[in-house]
């Protein structure tokens, strides 16, 4: 891909295009990402991405570590979407180990892996807030219901932030005894929520002045550039991994996929707000079914040893196509273990996005891309 | 009369009137740090600083001891003299505009014949300060802000001065106690509802306030042409942004919402001082909620939106309005016609706004997918 | 002195510490700069000579709009080759002129037969402003705004050039 930039041009008005730099230390690059603009007045004419500040060493160390230690470098990936990466790491240890979970430990992780993935939407929409300019309103407006969602997870796991709750072969304790009342209620809460923050942002007229037709990406381009996930749906493919290859028991629920019609930052924004919906929805139904039983596969070893052999599981992180590759020689450690990371797939498609954009999309571009900086540099 | 003072020297007493400003302006401005603080607060759903003094009140003097006693830090690459003059550049027109308005009929520093042109000339020298800051904090984020700075409050101050004109044309003065005088019966706001509505919106600009807030963009230029100050250089910009909107929810009162009359004549002809303070506060301080909120609940425009919407949109219907005052100040028709001539226009400017805002295409619902992938 | 002389120095100062500025600072940026502060002051003496209207107007003009845009032309153009720009061969000539219009300036200033008096000053109001604008020199307004707006279009068919292309 082949990105058009604008040679420096020769004219009597002589104008020099200055390099801006972007980060790492500021409000709008969620993190410590840097990116250096070179701009023409307002446009961007050029935009060189630079990732690194965060990388902790999270794909080579839990080399070192006992095949339930490593679970607690996923939350530590995406620290967002904790449970969605919890469970694509021990669906990828069950795959290789061949345990096969009970039904209410099934249960208990879809359902709250697709609350978190209300929460991450919800984060995402208060910080795209943000970056737009509205004064911190979607934030609070976010946040409060960001935090009754914490507030269950916290009364399921005793934290807040690193669950560390979900295990090869289950899950690390029951859940408390109102829990179905206590997720009904918070669901209610909300959707109620969310309504709120589609009447504040959607309807907007800045907002649609802005996002509208902002950098559309065909789904040619998202293809080839390995977009995945709402960024991917934005485009109108109707591509989810909950769908497209159902783990866990997604096949048992009914919900539907969202998807956008231009790929513009405002359809990125459509598909959230609709996928959060869906979540609620699958909730709901497994809520509805969840069994009562045990939550822990029988016979698990204290100490788990995998048989040698090498898998590959993805899952639909509410950032995108959120992968494990894992090779085991039989040992009680993996041999290898790499992480797919959505963000990070998404990220190297900001220059082709944003190049030729004023300053300030620049800034919404890549605040639609919702990364999560852990997850890029790991 | 004026501001009651029992000197017989006019430069003592131009003294004192100045020293009652320079004390009164900054106290009125750590009120209003407290207020917009608890007003945003309360859209966002928070309380606001509630732990300095009952209900947070002192929050306002805390912050200000907090600035007072912070480190000045000049950057070392700095231009010396433009970077540490520019806060005075920026506060000093705002406290010479504060000299030309009268609170009440008779509680004010200078009634100037030439009022609301003073007014105008001197707040426009503030973008002087902004352009300084920028460029001599030699940052790159300040260059730029002080650039947008520069574009957005010029560009803004020829529709604000249109709107104001015209109301000017009305009372055939500009003479802020005479525009007052003139409405009497009725507020300009009915007849010029056009030119308020582009004076509601260039003074939103003019204190780059949220969706204009382009100037000093936490999100992209970090602050703009303050993010190199600190302490007490950077709370003179903060002084001269609210008085700046204390100055602008004034004016509006003044010549919009008929300033210190009452409606309806309440009081027959003489309206007591206090009942006149009161009017005045509750109408300038509609105007500041008003800004508040705005800011509280409207994303940014983007810079050349910002642009466009000045240039295509304010200023011709400005100049519309004052075709429209004119016609009817020539022909001599009454002026209850303007009533509906500007009602009609201010529709259509807002109708025209709406639908621009929407070109791009109003929001759908998503389309729903309920097979499989279709990689 | 009485307090209108020590005021007129006050404001004559700045005035010519402004004007001397603009043409000995090395940096573009400072000699606009400068430039605010001479024509500001300029103001101050129209204010002590009671031409009100007048003080406002140089205050509008050019304390705000005229050199903000020249700063804003500075600030975005190359500014690196000025030093050599301001020290050319020119500038035996440029002296001289210089020189010719200060004598011009000085001459006329003497020649001319000045109000001396308070009383003989008569303060032009606003509105006798406003018709001698409109009625008497309707002509040389319009012509004065036509040839602004050629200097605008100008400055637009300039700018646009370079997207055009």
């Amino acid at each position: 891909m082949v990105i058009e930039t604008r040679p420096p041009h020769e004219s009597d008005l002589e104008t020099i295009d200055i390099n801006v730099n972007v980060g790492p230390q500021h409000p709008a690059t969620h993190g410590v990402f840097r990116m250096v603009l070179t701009v023409d007045g307002e446009l961007v004419v050029d935009l060189d991405p630079v990732i690194g500040y965060m990388h902790r060493g999270n794909e080579k160390l839990p080399e070192n570590c006992d095949y339930r230690q490593v679970i607690g470098y996923h939350d530590r990936t995406d620290y967002l979407a904790q449970f969605n990466t919890e469970h694509c790491y021990v669906e990828a240890v069950e795959k290789l180990a061949g345990i096969k979970p009970p039904e209410r430990a099934e249960y208990i992780r879809v359902i709250l892996a697709e609350i978190n993935r209300i929460a991450s939407h919800l984060m995402f929409f208060g910080a795209f807030g943000t970056d737009i300019g509205l004064f911190g309103t979607s934030f609070m407006y976010a946040f409060r219901d960001r935090e009754t969602i914490q507030d269950l997870f916290e009364e399921v796991t005793g934290e807040r932030m690193m669950y560390n709750y979900f295990r090869p072969g289950g899950v690390a304790w029951d859940l408390p005894d109102n829990f179905r009342q206590r997720c009904m209620q918070v669901l209610d809460s909300v959707e109620r929520g969310v309504e709120q923050l589609d009447g504040l942002m959607m309807e907007n007229e800045v907002v649609l002045a802005r996002c509208r037709g902002l950098s559309p990406v065909t789904p040619e381009d998202a293809i080839n550039w390995g977009l995945s996930g709402p960024m991917l749906r934005a485009t109108g493919l109707a591509h989810d991994i909950r769908r497209a290859e159902p783990y866990s028991i997604y096949d048992r629920f009914q919900f539907d996929i969202p998807t956008g019609k231009r790929g513009d930052v405002y359809d990125k924004l459509v598909v959230r707000l609709e996928e959060m919906h869906q979540s609620a929805r699958i909730v709901r139904q497994a809520l509805e079914t969840m069994p009562e039983g045990p939550i822990m596969a029988e016979g698990l070893k204290r100490v788990l040893r995998v048989p040698a052999g090498e898998v590959y599981m993805r899952v639909e992180s509410p950032r995108g196509e959120y992968g494990v590759y894992l090779v085991s020689q039989g040992s009680d450690k993996p041999w290898r273990h790499k992480v797919r990371g959505a963000s990070f797939s998404n990220l190297s498609a900001l220059r082709a996005m944003a190049v030729g954009n004023f300053v300030s999309d620049v800034i919404i571009i890549l605040g639609s891309i919702d990364i999560v900086l852990c997850e890029v540099d790991r | 009369m004026s501001l009651v003072l029992i000197s017989h020297n006019p430069w003592l007493e131009s003294l004192a009137r100045l020293a009652i400003i320079a004390l009164l302006v900054p106290v009125t401005v750590i009120i209003l740090t407290w207020v917009e603080r608890k007003v945003i607060g309360r859209l966002q759903m928070r309380l606001g600083p509630m732990r300095v003094g009952p209900y947070g009140t002192l929050q306002g003097v805390a912050d200000t001891i907090k600035l007072l006693t912070k480190e000045d830090v000049r950057p070392q690459t700095a231009d010396r003299w433009v970077f540490e003059l520019a806060p005075f550049v920026i506060v000093v027109p705002v406290f010479m505009a504060v000299v030309a308005i009268p609170f009440t009929a008779d509680l004010f520093i200078k009634n100037l014949t030439l009022g609301l042109f003073y007014f105008v000339a001197v707040s426009g020298l503030s973008i002087v300060g902004f352009v300084m800051a920028g460029w001599g904090s030699d940052n790159k984020y300040a260059l730029l802000g002080g650039v947008r700075a520069a574009a957005q409050l010029i560009s803004y101050e020829i529709p604000l001065v249109m709107a104001i004109l015209a109301v000017a044309m009305l009372s055939q003065s500009l003479n802020l106690a005479v525009i007052v005088g003139a409405q009497e019966d009725t507020p300009n706001i009915a007849y010029q509802s056009l030119a308020f509505i582009i004076f509601a919106i260039a003074g939103l600009a003019e204190l780059y306030r949220q969706p204009f807030d382009i100037p000093v963009a936490e999100s992209e230029v970090v602050g703009g042409p303050f993010v190199e100050y600190s302490g007490i250089r950077w709370s003179m910009f903060q002084l001269g942004e609210f008085v700046n909107l204390v100055l602008i929810s004034i004016l509006g009162s003044l010549i919009f919402l008929g300033g210190w009359q009452w409606p309806w004549s309440v009081f027959d002809a003489s309206v007591p001082v206090a009942a006149q303070v009161a009017m005045m506060a509750v109408k300038t301080g509609t105007f500041i909620f008003f800004f508040m909120w705005m800011r509280a609940s409207l994303p940014r425009l983007r810079i050349d939106q910002m642009m466009s919407f000045c240039w295509q949109l304010l200023l011709p219907f400005a100049f519309l309005q004052i075709i429209i005052n004119g016609l009817v100040l020539v022909y001599d028709w009454p002026n209850e016609i303007l009533i509906p001539l500007s009602g009609a226009a201010a529709a259509g400017a807002v109708y025209l706004t709406y639908r621009a805002a929407r070109a791009t295409g109003v929001r759908y619902q998503p389309g729903y997918q309920t097979v499989g992938s279709v990689l | 002195m009485t307090y209108e002389e020590v005021i007129f120095y006050v404001i004559a100062v700045p005035t010519v510490v402004g004007a001397i500025g603009v043409v000995t600072a090395r940096n573009v940026v400072h000699s606009a700069l400068f430039l605010i502060l001479s024509l500001l002051s300029v103001a101050g003496i129209f204010i002590l000579l009671s031409a009100e209207f007048l003080a406002i107007v140089q205050v509008l003009i050019y304390g705000g709009a005229v050199t903000i845009l020249v700063l804003f032309a500075m600030m975005l153009t190359r500014v690196r080759d000025l030093p050599a720009a301001l020290d050319g061969p020119q500038r035996p000539f440029a002296a001289l002129a210089a020189g010719a219009f200060m004598a011009v300036s000085i001459f006329s200033m003497v020649s001319t037969d000045w109000p001396g008096e308070t009383d003989k000053i008569n303060v032009i109001s606003i509105e006798q402003i406003g018709n001698d604008l409109f009625t008497t020199w309707a002509v040389p307004f319009e012509v004065a705004s036509l040839v602004l707006m050629v200097a605008l279009l100008g400055a637009i068919v300039l700018a646009r050039g370079e997207e055009g292309e």
